[in-house]
């Protein structure tokens, strides 16, 4: 195979991959772009594109890999996805395929738009758009907190 | 926020002791520290951000009750990590191997033409690092997997 592919990616774990195909392009506009299947029809590996990144559709294959819906809901791991569009319109339209909003779409101190959504499964998402670019300086007077570049 | 933004995609990963796993994904697998952000009032709040390559990572604490690290769920993963590498993913491996990671594949070529290894860090989140060794194509992987591919580019 010849991808060229990010220095990192993401596997994500459902319970249904196939579903979840579906409802990441109509949600969030994800673009499918490899599915390889098993002899009896099932989803073995999918991957799908997320602007210049690279998820992985996946299923429960083993007992350290579980869907937040087998979970109560938790995630070990999300994904934030940066956007250069209009952010309070990638929100109507997630809302409006079943996505389940935990933040309503607002401007952040570190200088983004931002909302956050559960998909299907309940992995959690957020999306955002660069509004302003601050300095560590900036960011840590906006926002009350101390921003530094190291441990 | 600088060019730490600058990729599309950026896992956020949920540990129990988001410093220390800091100081292990730079030791074990190379990222960068870019930022961190604390509660100057030393509350649970916590915001790291790293970089391999082009890409970004964020680290953060368990600050809800649906946020847990795999070390709270008896090793369970919702997201899994996954690297590429463009040399020497043996030597990437026991580098790892030596920062304390827990390899619980050991490096091997695939039919798809990329030798990989896995392994969990010390909250056992589950990293999956790859390089690609060989250029296989649609034909070859379906012959080699018995699987039905569709999108191979």
């Amino acid at each position: 195979m010849e991808h060229l592919r990010p220095s990192v990616m993401v596997g994500i774990c459902y319970r249904d991959p196939r579903a979840a195909l579906a409802w990441l392009e109509a949600a969030f506009g994800f673009e499918t772009c490899l599915v390889i299947e098993g002899p009896d029809g099932g989803i073995a590996h999918s991957e799908m594109k997320v602007g210049d990144g690279l998820i992985m559709v996946g299923h429960e294959w083993d007992e350290h890999h579980r869907s937040p819906a087998a979970l109560g809901g938790v995630n070990t791991q999300s994904a934030h996805v940066n956007l250069d569009e209009d952010i309070d319109a990638h929100f109507a339209r997630a809302r409006a395929a079943g996505a389940k909003i935990f933040r309503e779409p607002e401007d952040q101190f570190y200088g983004e738009r931002l909302y956050g959504a559960y998909d299907l499964e309940g992995h959690q998402w957020t999306f955002s758009r660069l509004i302003k670019a601050l300095s560590l300086e900036e960011m840590s007077a906006a926002g009350g907190v101390l921003a530094r570049d190291h441990l | 926020m600088s060019d730490t933004d600058s990729q599309t995609l950026t896992p956020a990963l949920i540990y129990r002791d988001p410093k220390a796993a800091m100081a292990f994904l730079e030791r074990a697998f190379g990222f960068e520290t870019v930022m961190v952000i604390e509660d100057p009032d030393g509350g649970p709040s916590f915001h790291g951000e790293m970089r391999l390559g082009g890409s970004s990572l964020r680290i953060g604490a368990e600050w809800s009750a649906g946020h847990a690290s795999p070390l709270s769920l008896n090793g369970k993963n919702t997201q899994t990590l996954a690297i590429q590498v463009e040399t020497d993913v043996d030597a990437h491996c026991a580098q790892a191997r030596a920062a304390g990671a827990d390899v619980f594949a050991e490096p091997e070529t695939q039919f798809y033409g990329d030798r990989t290894y896995r392994c969990r860090d010390p909250e056992g989140h589950i990293w999956v690092v790859a390089q690609t060794v060989e250029v296989v194509t649609r034909e070859q992987a379906e012959a080699a997997s018995g699987l039905m591919i569709t999108g191979w580019s």
